[in-house]
């Protein structure tokens, strides 16, 4: 009975600490807003990063079609937990460039 | 205080004293150990692969063919991955050809088991057991959630035999890489084996192909010597072709052997007119093979058909939510031996989650 208590604790243990450890990073917390004479240029600033990572995520569309298209559709959904591991397992298969597993992997988990 | 020691809590550190309380301390830290640095990781281990039905009808003897193929992959840091993928399938018939009661087996067999190392990204080397690179389709459409015709080409067999899965090593990687053209290489070696569902066979080969993304075209061959019993070599080519504007898929592939040499040639169309349409009408695939084998000097095992055949191919997929494909299609095989119909049904589920409990979001 003990035994089995034991264990069961210890399972409960390991799925809570698979549970907490296993959650997507909480986003960063938006940076307070400081009034200062720089504000329009650091706004422009996050604009073009926006831009930038707008421009990322279509160009990885483009070669996900491209070369995982090849052999099939795009999965339904992938988790942020998965995806990095799908893309290892694809760099091997597909023998993805380094930059096009960076590119797709923008689009898939952006 | 001595309520508490002869208590509940008195039982709990007296069981401490007990050799089998070290041994489940040791469990439960390897399992917070593991689960810890696993899901740490961003990369956490993933349980992939499908569930099909098949039902099949060949020159008139129905088999029913249910099957699950689970592909578990295993990242391990950045640099280092193991990947699997077995096939486990019953294969239910009428025990006298088309009449009398069914009865069925269970066939099982690991495709690949590998350990990748990624040294960079010209380079991976790999040790096991993997899927032999000759041409594309061992590699590619051998999984059934993916390819577009349920029965393999007839020349499948040619640079792939015994089994289609080789036990040895391998290097392949993308030699250079530019926006508009790369070129990649595979080369391998491998050992014999006869162990049950190990099975492989003494060979040597490699492929070299290349890819043009922004045409969607991609051309390649393939070498493989034999080498065991008698050898001899087996060459091959591929060429695939996806137009950017268009959902269309053109695949095709020639391979030689002593034993016969052949081609098929596929095109699949999405009715749509773009790539990644989930409209009811994008969601619809129709599909068409056509294929040539010219027998050679035939031998035994080689898995090929005894005479000359030609066979062509008709199908439709349609691709539901959540990863379930429905498809049939109808095939024609003409030879010497007897002209047959093929009939085939399918319904497959491509899953794919987290392989750690506590995991799902």
């Amino acid at each position: 009975m003990r035994i089995t208590l034991f264990a069961a604790s210890a399972l409960a243990l390991f799925v809570i600490c698979a549970d907490v450890s296993g959650q997507s990073p909480a986003p960063a917390s938006a940076p307070a807003k400081k009034q200062s004479s720089n504000a329009k240029p650091a706004a422009d600033q996050t604009q073009a990063a926006k831009s930038t990572a707008t421009q990322e995520q279509k160009e990885g569309e483009r070669r996900f079609f491209a070369n995982c298209g090849r052999c099939h559709n795009p999965p339904e959904s992938i988790s942020p937990r998965e995806v990095k591991a799908v893309m290892q397992h694809m760099r091997v298969r597909a023998m993805l460039s380094a930059q096009d597993e960076e590119l797709i992997l923008k689009y898939l988990a952006p | 205080m001595n309520w508490l020691w002869d208590g509940e809590l008195g039982a709990w550190l007296g069981f401490l004293k007990d050799g089998s309380l070290q041994k489940l301390l040791g469990i439960t830290l390897l399992m917070l150990w593991t689960a810890s640095g696993l899901c740490a990781q961003e990369n956490a281990p993933i349980l992939s692969g499908g569930v099909q039905f098949l039902s099949s009808t060949v020159g008139g003897n129905t088999f029913f063919q249910p099957a699950i193929a689970p592909v578990l992959v295993v990242p391990l840091g950045d640099h280092w991955l193991v990947e699997s993928r077995a096939d486990l399938r019953g294969f239910i018939a009428h025990d006298s050809g088309s009449t009398g009661p069914y009865s069925g087996q269970f066939i099982a067999s690991l495709e690949y088991l590998q350990l990748d190392y990624i040294a960079n990204p010209h380079l991976t080397v790999t040790v096991g057991r993997f899927l032999t690179p000759f041409n594309i389709y061992d590699e590619r459409f051998t999984a059934f959630w993916i390819r577009d015709l349920q029965d393999a080409p007839i020349i499948f067999p040619i640079g792939t035999r015994p089994t289609g899965s080789n036990n040895g090593f391998m290097f392949r990687g993308v030699v250079t890489a530019h926006p508009t053209w790369e070129v990649n290489y595979t080369a391998y070696f491998s050992v014999l084996s006869t162990t049950e569902n190990l099975q492989s066979g003494r060979t040597a080969g490699g492929r070299i192909g290349a890819f043009f993304p922004m045409a969607g075209v991609e051309v390649g061959a393939s070498y493989q010597r034999f080498l065991q019993d008698v050898n001899y070599n087996a060459v091959g080519a591929y060429f695939t072709w996806q137009p950017p504007q268009i959902p269309l898929d053109v695949r095709s592939e020639y391979a030689h052997s002593p034993n016969g040499q052949g081609y098929w040639l596929e095109a699949a169309y999405h009715f749509s007119k773009v790539r990644g349409d989930t409209s009811p009408l994008g969601r619809l695939q129709g599909v068409a093979r056509i294929q040539q084998f010219f027998k050679g000097t035939p031998a035994p095992g080689d898995s090929l058909p005894a005479v000359d055949t030609n066979r062509f191919d008709f199908g439709l997929n349609y691709y539901l939510p959540h990863d379930i494909r429905v498809n049939g299609s109808y095939g024609r095989q003409y030879s010497s031996a007897g002209n047959a119909n093929t009939w085939e049904a399918q319904i497959s589920y491509r899953f794919l989650f987290p392989a750690l409990p506590g995991v799902f979001k």
